[in-house]
């Protein structure tokens, strides 16, 4: 299995990972110029904008001048950013003088963008072409359903049913960390990210499957600074307005119908032309560059006993609750459970740590229970630790074990000799017994072999 | 009929008796099928039940509650409508668990009947229901409560001008017509109560019932709910029609109307204020004693409609038990038997009518071993125990007066402190030796690892109240506890011997004598003891660990074998002296000791799995201290009462620890972990620090007698009253217990000379040691 941990990254930091080639291409872009100005961090942003308009490099010491003496680590990590995003490009001189140049594709294109403003490369369509618009509540709707279906696939996969609904390259991106499938008689499992995945909040989720994406593609020979550029761009788009398909590449175009699997746009059907609406959740891909905060209401409320109320008619809740407790009772807006060791253990094999569901817990509670502290019991947290500490009780050791010596000397020489390299596990002097790690089988052997000798 | 000979009838009954109780099994299962008892929940994985058809309310979110077909019963308790569907549910449902934002609840069979015994009609109780609910009704739901309650609370058995009356209440009253008076009719038809039947004078025939009035319920809480018609109607008198009964074959009529016979179990109430035969008890309630709002709650409840009704009220302890009580006797004025566990309570209960009531000297009495009085003039009180009324053996010249007394005496009310403790036969018994008009029972915990809770249903009559025990706690009026589960890591030698074989018999010594325990008790003593200047209950059941640890660390103790005026020494020293702030209690302690002093419990042994110790225990210390303001959330002192259950990991003990706190969990407790205690830093000053100490103790574990530490699993029957004359019937059993000490008998020698040292003694000087220890250390 693999040993991979989620790491709930931004987009940005996939972005600042790219080789500098083609984050050097990405900056022919002015919205992506844009979009990575809005996802700085104030101090940085501050900085891009004051050398803006300054031709070549700037010395270090200048910079540090702009700043008070408090707020050095700020200015730090702002450096530091731009460095990792190519934005800025440092320079140590002879003199032993650092200076920072802003990089050239990035400055001219974006004093081009703030001049004359982005045009995108597509209009909205003019209403009277699209009469049949939905409103931006059902495109919500739409998009959370969407959503939630999705999310359930990944579920249900684990059951033998098969949906065909989910298109093929969007299930290669589950199995590219979140299933496993042994064979294709198998139904595939969850793997272990797979179920820490389940846990995270949408937008954790989000930028995993983008991710995960965009890496997919590479591999299948699509140009990431293309891919990237055209999700930023998507970003620009206004939610809810209708983009005609036609100003789309082929390429474009195959994106953006696996990002209607995920509910990130919505395409529709006219009588001569087609459209894509994007959704809340394609325009949140450029607000959750900088915002996670963006929270939904919280719907758990944990007792001291360790029943757990959630307030919701989704399936996909009740799923992602079972993950680590039992269901009880469902009711039309009210799901029952009860968390117990069996089914808390059940997580935890499964690889969930107790951490993650205690914060799930926590990043849930409904507004009654969120207003006080803690609002999981603290018995109940401390106890989910607790369950998950015993598991780690034991250490398994792989062991020989040795008896019937044919006398005591021998027996002492074989403890001796273990204990020297450090694999003597336990010993019974009086039954001339011993336990040896199975690391150094091979010198006992060898150790036991001459002393037949 | 027609029946010569007499010795059937009582055979009969012994039949039925018999029958009953093997009836009763597959009522029970009828009840489990249905009010699904939560252990058996718990256990069963998968059992989940979905209810996502229910058909919601467009106005949902107003209303407090969702209702499932298999009758659980889901609460909000922040609902607006909260205290008004609380009131109700206690009423018609049995609590499941009440923590602080969601209640659950069970209807069954035995709620259903209490609420029809507190007045409740069944159509009440559906409409209701179905307004509190979010979802409409389920079908099933209204078909059980039908079902239930069809028979319940139709028939009364009302003791009126000293004549039993079989009442029945008919609202739709055309008298005239035999049809509507059918039920009596077909009790009538019933050979026994046919028989019983006294025929007045004027009446003639079957159909010749007496006809009468009965007050209906005065304002209730539900009123305010539905302020309907349907509920008008209720207020109204009502017709009833009544036959007389001999009353000699009261128990055979009774006998005959339970649910595995004519199933028309009968509800009784005694109207006390028109019973000229039964002398007046001159007495009221002192100004002073002001009920509480639960406590005027669960009064009305037995006094609903003007007439005293039987049944069990459950409050926690240290919420003022006794205080409803005295307020139950000065209602009814009549005499008064009260029946206490031990001598010890039954000097409280004295104490209590003493202090809340008008009550003369003279007109109450104790009746123990050590205290035979009698009250004067021809009504008045008297206070005694369990078992003295049942006791079959043979008595003193005196006792033996005193008992014709009680027996031969009409009780106006008959007051049961703690039924939960006393067997369903003992309760037969006590009742079949005394006559009362009304039974009312006092308890905190209705519940009992046997299934015996259900027999005090018919025997005393239904629950009448249950207080929440979160709501009190909020309301300042009980202490809000801090409770933990010290984990006590097994040291390697005492584990090693505990998992031996041949120690089997000793696991319990075993784990109790855990050094880590041990210092982990001491810790927690010497912390609450200096730092908060508390004081400290330790509670073991292990009377080997008693002893040991209370030498150990030179503290009093109290066990089965203490005499009773040592005891009362004891607990006085612990109230009074600043030097005594730590007491070792075995199982005696357990129920109504009041210690209203202590505020620091630490458990260090325990009887196995028992749910309703846990939550005693834990009551000794549940009477409110300190000022309200400084208790309430967020006060200076939120939490001013602490209970520690020390358990050594990986041994039985975890497991019956989750067990025994179940009911406490439920009442909205949560029990906090502690994993390592005395802290890492510090504990080279506690004992057993060193390993020789320890491998000594070991020592000394080991080689005692199986017996002194005795050791099979214990039985079920822990459940019974602790006897206070000792019963030897289960030997080193009954030794650990701490019901009986003989092994240990010289340890209460010499009590007479401390009698006068106790009194005339400063504090600080040393003999005012515990004579135990005197004799070692001083």
């Amino acid at each position: 299995m693999p040993q991979v941990k989620i790491v709930a990254r931004n987009f940005m930091d996939m972005v600042a990972s790219l080789p500098a080639f083609k984050l050097d291409k990405l900056y022919e872009n002015s919205f992506i110029c844009e979009a990575i100005l809005r996802s700085l961090p104030p101090l940085a942003k501050k900085y891009v904008l004051q050398m803006l308009y300054i031709e070549g490099p700037v010395s270090a010491k200048w910079l540090e001048e702009w700043v008070l003496p408090d707020g050095v680590s700020k200015h730090k990590v702002a450096v530091d950013r731009l460095i990792q995003l190519r934005i800025l490009t440092e320079t140590i001189e002879r003199k032993k003088e650092t200076t920072y140049l802003l990089n050239p594709t990035f400055q001219s294109n974006l004093q081009k963008h703030i001049v004359h403003g982005g045009v995108l490369p597509r209009e909205p369509m003019a209403s009277n072409i699209t009469v049949r618009l939905p409103t931006l509540e059902d495109l919500d709707a739409y998009a959370v359903q969407q959503w939630e279906y999705f999310l359930l696939h990944l579920i249900n996969s684990t059951e033998a049913e098969k949906s065909t609904n989910i298109s093929s390259s969007m299930m290669r991106i589950f199995q590219r960390g979140l299933l496993n499938q042994k064979d294709d008689k198998e139904p595939a499992k969850l793997t272990e990210s797979g179920f820490q995945f389940l846990l995270m909040d949408t937008n954790a989720q989000l930028w995993y499957i983008i991710r995960e994406y965009i890496t997919n593609c590479e591999e299948h020979g699509v140009d990431t600074a293309d891919l990237i550029s055209f999700l930023l761009e998507l970003s620009f788009h206004v939610t809810g307005k209708a983009y005609n398909l036609n100003t789309l590449s082929d390429i474009q175009r195959n994106i953006l119908k696996d990002l209607t699997d995920l509910g990130l746009v919505k395409l529709q059907q006219g009588r001569k032309e087609s459209w894509f609406i994007p959704t809340k959740l394609a325009t949140n891909l450029s607000i959750s560059l900088a915002d996670t905060s963006s929270r939904k209401q919280g719907f758990v409320v944990v007792e001291t006993n360790f029943r757990m109320y959630a307030y919701s008619t989704s399936k996909l809740h009740c799923e992602i609750l079972r993950l680590f407790s039992r269901i009880e009772y469902q009711l039309p807006n009210l799901i029952v459970c009860a968390i117990t060791k069996e089914s808390l253990s059940k997580a935890l094999l499964n690889g969930i740590a107790a951490d993650q569901i205690i914060s799930f817990l926590q990043q849930n509670a409904h507004p009654r229970v969120a207003e006080r502290t803690p609002s999981v019991p603290e018995n109940v947290t401390d106890q989910i630790r607790l369950w998950e500490s015993d598991l780690n009780r034991l250490e398994m050791t792989p062991a020989h074990f040795y008896d019937e010596f044919p006398s005591r000397d021998v027996f002492e020489a074989t403890c001796d000799f273990a204990r020297e390299y450090g694999g003597l596990l336990w010993e019974n002097s009086k039954k001339m017994r011993l336990v040896v790690k199975a690391e150094i089988f091979p010198h006992m052997k060898e150790f036991l072999r001459k002393q037949k000798q | 009929m027609g029946n010569g000979d007499k010795g059937r009838p009582s055979k009969k009954i012994k039949f039925s008796k018999e029958e009953y109780n093997r009836a009763s099994v597959p009522e029970d299962n009828n009840e489990s099928r249905f009010g699904e008892d939560m252990d058996e929940d718990r256990d069963g994985e998968g059992k989940k039940r979905d209810f996502t058809k229910l058909e919601l309310k467009p106005d949902h979110a107003n209303r407090p509650l969702w209702a499932c077909a298999d009758g659980r019963i889901f609460l909000e308790t922040f609902s607006q409508l909260y205290k008004q569907a609380y009131d109700f549910l206690i009423a018609i449902a049995e609590p499941v668990c009440r923590p602080e934002s969601m209640h659950e609840y069970n209807l069954t069979p035995h709620s259903l009947y209490a609420a029809v015994s507190v007045g409740l009609e069944t159509e009440t109780i559906i409409s209701v229901l179905n307004k509190l609910s979010k979802t409409k009704l389920p079908q099933e739901m209204i078909d059980f409560i039908h079902g239930s309650t069809a028979n319940y609370g139709k028939v009364k058995l009302v003791l009126k001008k000293n004549k039993y009356l079989v009442e029945s209440p008919f609202p739709e009253a055309r008298y005239d017509d035999p049809i509507c008076s059918w039920v009596l009719n077909r009790l009538l038809h019933d050979e026994v109560i046919g028989r019983a039947r006294k025929l007045s004078d004027g009446n003639h025939g079957s159909e010749g019932f007496m006809k009468g009035k009965s007050a209906a319920e005065i304002g209730g809480a539900h009123d305010e709910l539905l302020n309907e018609a349907e509920l008008a109607a209720v207020a109204e008198e009502k017709e009833t029609h009544s036959f007389e009964i001999d009353p000699a074959q009261v128990e055979n009529v009774k006998q005959r109307c339970l649910p595995n016979a004519l199933n028309y179990p009968m509800l009784e109430e005694y109207d006390f204020r028109n019973d000229p035969v039964n002398p007046d008890l001159e007495v009221e309630l002192k100004p002073h004693a002001q009920p509480r709002p639960y406590q005027e709650k669960s009064l009305s409840k037995m006094f609903g409609n003007g007439r005293a009704r039987s049944g069990i009220i459950v409050l926690p302890c240290g919420a003022g038990k006794s205080l409803v009580g005295v307020s139950a006797a000065c209602r009814i004025r009549k005499s008064c038997l009260c029946l206490a566990t031990n001598a010890v309570s039954v000097d409280q209960w004295a104490f209590q009518f003493k202090l809340w009531s008008t009550i003369k000297e003279d007109q109450i009495c104790r009746f123990t071993s050590d205290s035979k009085e009698r009250f004067r003039g021809n009504a008045g009180v008297v206070v005694t125990t369990y078992n003295m009324i049942a006791f079959g053996g043979k008595r003193s010249e005196e006792a033996e007066k005193i008992i014709e007394e009680i027996r031969n005496r009409e009780w106006g009310l008959l007051l049961m402190d703690e039924v939960h403790v006393v067997p369903a036969h003992m309760f037969r018994k006590v009742i079949s030796l005394t006559k009362s008009h009304c039974k009312l029972g006092l308890t905190a915990t209705l519940v009992r690892e046997d299934d015996r809770i259900t027999d005090l249903n018919f025997l005393i009559g239904p629950k009448l109240y249950e207080a929440n025990w979160l709501d009190l706690v909020r309301g300042g009026f009980i202490a809000n506890v801090q409770c933990a589960e010290v984990w006590c890591p097994m040291t390697k030698e005492f584990f090693a011997e505990y998992l031996k074989k041949e120690n089997s018999k000793k696991k319990q010594a075993l784990y109790v004598m855990n050094p880590n325990k041990f210092r982990a008790c001491e810790f927690l003593i010497r912390f609450h003891e200096q730092q908060r200047g508390d004081k400290i209950i330790v509670f073991a059941d292990n009377l080997f660990a008693l002893t040991e640890y209370a030498m150990k660390l030179r503290k009093p103790m109290i066990y089965g074998a203490t005499s009773h005026p040592e005891r009362t020494k004891i607990l006085e020293a612990f109230k009074t002296s600043k030097d005594v702030n730590t007491v070792f209690l075995s199982k005696v302690g357990d129920n109504s000791i009041d210690i209203p002093e202590a505020n620091v419990i630490i458990q260090i042994s325990s009887h196995a799995g028992s749910r309703r110790q846990e939550a005693q225990r834990l009551g000794r210390i549940l009477r409110a201290k300190g000022k309200p303001q400084d208790r309430v959330a967020g006060g200076k002192e939120e939490y001013n009462a602490f209970f520690y259950s020390l358990v050594s990991t990986d041994t039985q003990e975890m497991y019956y620890s989750t067990k025994r706190q179940q009911f406490l969990i439920d009442q909205g407790y949560s029990f906090k972990v502690i994993t390592s205690l005395p802290p890492s830093d510090s504990g080279s000053e506690l004992s057993y620090h060193r390993l020789e100490d320890q491998l000594a103790l070991l020592g000394k574990v080991l080689s005692a007698g199986d017996d002194a530490v005795g050791l099979e699993q214990l039985e079920e029957d822990a459940d019974d009253i602790a006897l206070q004359k000792a019963r030897r019937s289960a030997g080193s059993m009954s030794a650990m217990s701490g019901a009986n000490g003989m092994v240990y008998m010289e340890y209460s020698t010499g009590q007479k000379k401390l009698h006068g040292q106790m009194k005339s003694n400063k504090p600080k000087d040393p003999t005012k040691r515990h004579q135990l220890f005197k004799k070692r250390f001083g």
